[in-house]
């Protein structure tokens, strides 16, 4: 089941479409210089993000995920999909609308830079895992697809919300979508229980 | 509290749920039934240490009217809402994740001793909302469940405590409109005994298809039912994200704090306090965006509803939350029912604003104006160094203050000069 989701996923990766809609080179290939300014420019933009998501991406407030250290390519791709109206939230609706695709680039580079590092609750081993998500989202609940977020340390109630929204439709994805809807509320609270309980420390590594 | 009266109570919550419907599957139907759920671990948090030094050092920094002191109480992870118990023995406050905090002030001197969590057998989502009856029944409204807790500030000492449905889970809305934001409820008890809850709406501005789902329910409004969950019907229409109310202590008339609209820039449209004066008034929203601001929604669209207009406008994206009439001793005279709110501080907004404690005070013709009490919670490089999110009144006439960001209670007394 593993190696058959890592499969589906790897071929949905192209589906980086909206890089292809910009004319900017894709921030993975950016050459170091790009990238230095780039980190200027979105930290920059950061600074509307971080009341709520903090300026390293460790979120202030329960609702919002810990965006330090994910994937360019996940921020930019759901900074879109809030900009489109494809995904909706009251307030991650209203900042996205007003970000070009050179500001979703910056402050996705931005956020992308940090280094997460997780530590498993006293007395757990990376056994007590669920093993329906451990596939795309890693044991720790930091992920090593691009197309996948991290979990680690969100708040429970965060990552049941996004299970609901894939159930209703009100998120979609190739791959979440079906297995939101066979999870059982037990499966559900089990998983987010288990990424919410896994701390993390969000480092800066320019600050070394 | 003896034992008797406890027995009373539970006698009565039992006469009283004979309504309310099956149990959620989970500890909650073995508490509801006096049964032991096996739990025996507390999440217990440290108080004092480094943490708390560095909270102090802020609260170095607030300013308050002459004679005022501020200090810390407690140490309370995502400290949201607070209820006081009635025989001044236990604390409870909410928060947006799945906890409840009891905090006790064991010893008296006005700094808690011990924060411990509350029912750590039941498994809350979104207990942001607690308030007392005055007889001492715990009522927590979550995101989509209500329970009551008799003696709470007795029981609280074991995991297991009594625990029943008020509203059962997926009862307050229609569990497809559940959402994660706008989503704290707040409760309180009204002169006429009845169980008073807001419902936020999840979306900035409520779109047309929704309008009359939500009206139905509640939602985007503030709902009563009697404290055995019969009898609900909808008090307040019109709002957008209501996180605060309270009774004036003598005209027993409701008020409200409301967050109003965002992305129709910085300075509009302004945030607000409500007043109410019958049941089924409607205030506005989405036609208004706050105060007599139009939204750009429903721009030049009949407002197909007599709107009340806010009492108090306060200044743009504050996001003005828990409010409570002042009914203490400690304060000078000028004080007595007055409102102190909390704003939380503006999220989007270029330059922060809020992140201080409000007072409004109402004269003789119901008039109201308001002004800042406490602040300094935001810095020289606009960030914030902590979130006030309610406030409520000790038996001692002091207030204290809950700040979710930096996770605590402050204390406000007045010494004079």
């Amino acid at each position: 089941m593993r190696i058959l989701m890592i499969a589906l996923l790897g071929g949905l990766l192209p589906a980086g479409v909206l890089f292809a809609q910009n004319s900017d080179v894709p921030a993975s290939k950016a050459t170091a210089d790009q990238i230095t300014d780039d980190l200027k420019d979105g930290r920059k933009v950061a600074g509307m993000c971080r009341t709520c998501h903090g300026l390293d991406g460790k979120a202030r407030i329960p609702i919002a995920p810990h965006i330090g250290g994910e994937t360019v390519d996940y921020l930019m791709a759901q900074l879109h999909a809030f900009k489109s109206g494809e995904r909706e939230h009251e307030m991650m609706t209203v900042v996205a609308r007003g970000l070009s695709a050179a500001q979703i680039r910056d402050v996705a580079t931005w956020f992308n830079h940090f280094d997460v590092v997780t530590t498993l609750p006293a007395g757990k081993t990376e056994d007590d895992a669920p093993e329906l998500c451990v596939g795309c989202h890693g044991v720790n609940g930091i992920s090593d697809l691009p197309d996948a977020p991290n979990l680690a340390g969100e708040t429970n109630i965060y990552i049941e919300t996004q299970i609901k929204a894939f159930r209703t439709g009100k998120r979609k994805h190739d791959v979440m979508t079906p297995i939101a809807k066979d999870l059982t509320d037990a499966e559900m609270q089990q998983a987010s229980d288990w990424y919410s309980q896994i701390n993390i420390k969000i480092t800066d590594p320019s600050e070394k | 509290m003896n034992k008797r009266l406890i027995g009373a109570t539970i006698a009565l919550v039992l006469s009283g749920t004979a309504h309310a419907q099956a149990p959620a599957p989970d500890n909650l139907e073995k508490l509801s039934n006096f049964q032991s759920t096996g739990t025996t671990e507390f999440t217990v948090i440290e108080q004092g240490g480094d943490y708390a030094a560095g909270i102090k050092k802020t609260l170095d920094g607030i300013t308050l009217p002459p004679g005022f002191k501020i200090g810390l109480y407690a140490i309370v992870p995502d400290a949201r809402h607070i209820a006081v118990g009635p025989q001044g023995v236990v604390v409870f406050v909410g928060t947006r994740k799945d906890k409840v905090w009891s905090v006790t002030d064991r010893n008296k001197d006005r700094v808690a001793d011990e924060v411990k969590d509350f029912a750590p057998s039941l498994r809350f989502a979104i207990p942001n909302g607690p308030c007392f009856s005055p007889d001492g029944m715990l009522y927590i409204a979550e995101q989509n469940r209500v329970l009551t807790f008799p003696a709470a500030e007795f029981f609280y000492e074991s995991p297991d405590v009594a625990a029943f449905n008020v509203i059962k889970q997926g009862d307050l809305i229609p569990p497809a409109e559940e959402s994660y934001n706008h989503t704290a409820r707040v409760c309180k008890i009204g002169p006429d005994g009845k169980l008073y809850i807001s419902l936020g709406q999840p979306f900035n501005v409520s779109p047309p298809e929704k309008l009359d789902l939500y009206r139905d329910h509640g939602i985007g409004g503030i709902i009563r039912i009697n404290t055995d969950g019969t009898e609900r019907e909808v008090y307040t229409y019109g709002v957008r994200n209501s996180v605060g109310h309270d009774f004036h202590p003598e005209t027993g008339e409701l008020w409200w704090t409301d967050n109003q609209v965002d992305g129709m820039g910085d300075e509009i449209p302004p945030g607000e306090i409500n007043h109410q004066t019958a049941a089924g008034q409607h205030f506005g929203h989405p036609w208004y965006g706050g105060g007599d601001v139009r939204t750009n929604e429903y721009a030049g669209q009949d407002v197909p509803y007599d709107v009340v207009m806010p009492a108090v406008e306060t200044v743009a994206h504050a996001a003005d939350l828990g409010m409570s009439f002042y009914t203490g001793k400690m304060f000078p005279a000028k004080y007595k029912n007055a409102i102190f709110s909390a704003q939380h501080g503006s999220w989007n907004r270029t330059t922060p604003v809020g992140a201080r404690v409000m007072v409004t005070f109402i004269d003789a013709e119901g008039n109201a104006s308001i002004e800042p009490f406490a602040e300094g919670w935001i810095d020289e490089n606009d960030e914030y160094l902590g979130r006030p999110v309610d406030v409520a009144q000790l038996r001692d006439g002091s207030i204290i203050v809950s700040d979710d960001l930096a996770g605590a209670l402050y204390r406000i007394w007045y010494e004079g000069n």
